[in-house]
């Protein structure tokens, strides 16, 4: 079991690939603690598949965007484990609109939860890190943040934000252990995604020179890798997931 | 510990084993570091990513947050500074 024993959490851990993430490192014998903002069904349906595949699970209800939840979160993780060694920064939000009708609000809940929340998550695990000199710190960017997307500045800005923070943070904690990477997931089938309209699945897919959708599997391989000790030289970089969209 | 920090130069030679022992020096020993020498630059010659080292050290041993960089830049001038620091701090925490 490539993390037997390994502490990690993974934030907006309860769907999606967050979800696929957390279940992954479960099968590999992690001890996994997944962060949720609010819906509190797919949290409960997560917890109890946690239950049955990892060693020890968590679930932990935190707004990213805010320092007090975040410190709090991870105090009751280090209060009940001791230590961290990985930290998935996967929580993020979308409000994607053109700019001429992009409001404030819009504007400032996007950088808050998907950068700022990067931000306040990261800062909340270094000490336990740096103390034990290893980590593993791995953030999710959107290929939206290499290329632009019309209708996501805010989105791409953010997510463009997570690729200057890890790549400066990368610099800070190097010499102590740690990796600081991100992971850049293409267009991945979830349940989202098969909802598509023809029209817009076939213009996806026309972009993408694998001419496929990414499965869960494929991201979460990403970042079992960078986690894992095999990717112990390797910092401060994107992985793009993406069949060659990027 | 409460008796090894009101006790300075117990103290101060706590915090130069804390050093070497944190960092991982390996060619220096406690008795040469000076208590009035500079830790960083100059001096032992220590960097910014040594002092988040002994950040993470001094808030695990003595229950003292640094949080303030400037703070932490004054208190670690050296290791008399950084001792003073500690007993003010830990005598108005406890």
């Amino acid at each position: 079991m490539m993390f037997k024993d390994k502490r990690v959490i993974v934030t907006g851990g309860t769907r999606g690939l967050g979800k696929a993430m957390a279940l992954s490192f479960a099968r590999e014998g992690a001890w996994v603690a997944v962060s949720y903002a609010s819906d509190e069904k797919s949290a409960s349906e997560t917890e109890a598949e946690l239950k049955k595949l990892a060693t020890r699970s968590l679930l932990l209800k935190a707004d990213v965007s805010s320092r007090s939840e975040i410190e709090k979160m991870v105090e009751s993780v280090l209060d009940k484990w001791g230590y961290l060694d990985i930290l998935v920064n996967n929580a993020g939000i979308t409000r994607d609109k053109m700019l001429m009708f992009l409001d404030e609000g819009d504007w400032d809940r996007v950088m808050e939860v998907n950068l700022k929340g990067t931000y306040l998550c990261s800062k909340a695990v270094i000490k336990s890190m740096i103390a034990r000199r290893f980590g593993r710190i791995i953030s999710i960017t959107s290929p939206s943040a290499l290329t632009g997307r019309a209708g996501q500045t805010n989105y791409s800005a953010s997510k463009g934000g997570i690729i200057s923070f890890t790549k400066s943070l990368s610099r800070e904690i190097a010499r102590l252990g740690i990796t600081v990477n991100a992971v850049c997931p293409g267009v991945i089938s979830t349940p989202m995604t098969e909802n598509l309209d023809d029209e817009t699945r076939n213009d996806l897919l026309n972009m993408i020179p694998m001419g496929k959708f990414g499965e869960p599997e494929d991201v979460t391989g990403a970042i079992l890798f960078l986690a894992s000790e095999r990717a112990r030289y390797i910092t401060g970089q994107v992985l793009a997931v993406d069949g060659g969209l990027t | 510990m409460k008796e090894i920090v009101n006790n300075s130069e117990e103290l101060c030679k706590y915090l130069k084993k804390m050093i070497i022992d944190t960092l991982k020096l390996e060619e220096i020993t406690a008795e040469e570091i000076k208590d009035d020498a500079p830790l960083f630059k100059e001096g032992l010659g220590l960097d910014s990513i040594d002092a988040l080292e002994l950040v993470v050290a001094i808030e695990n041993i003595f229950n003292v947050i640094i949080e303030d960089e400037d703070v932490g830049k004054r208190a670690f001038a050296s290791v008399n500074t950084l001792a003073r620091f500690i007993q003010e701090e830990y005598n108005q925490g406890k």
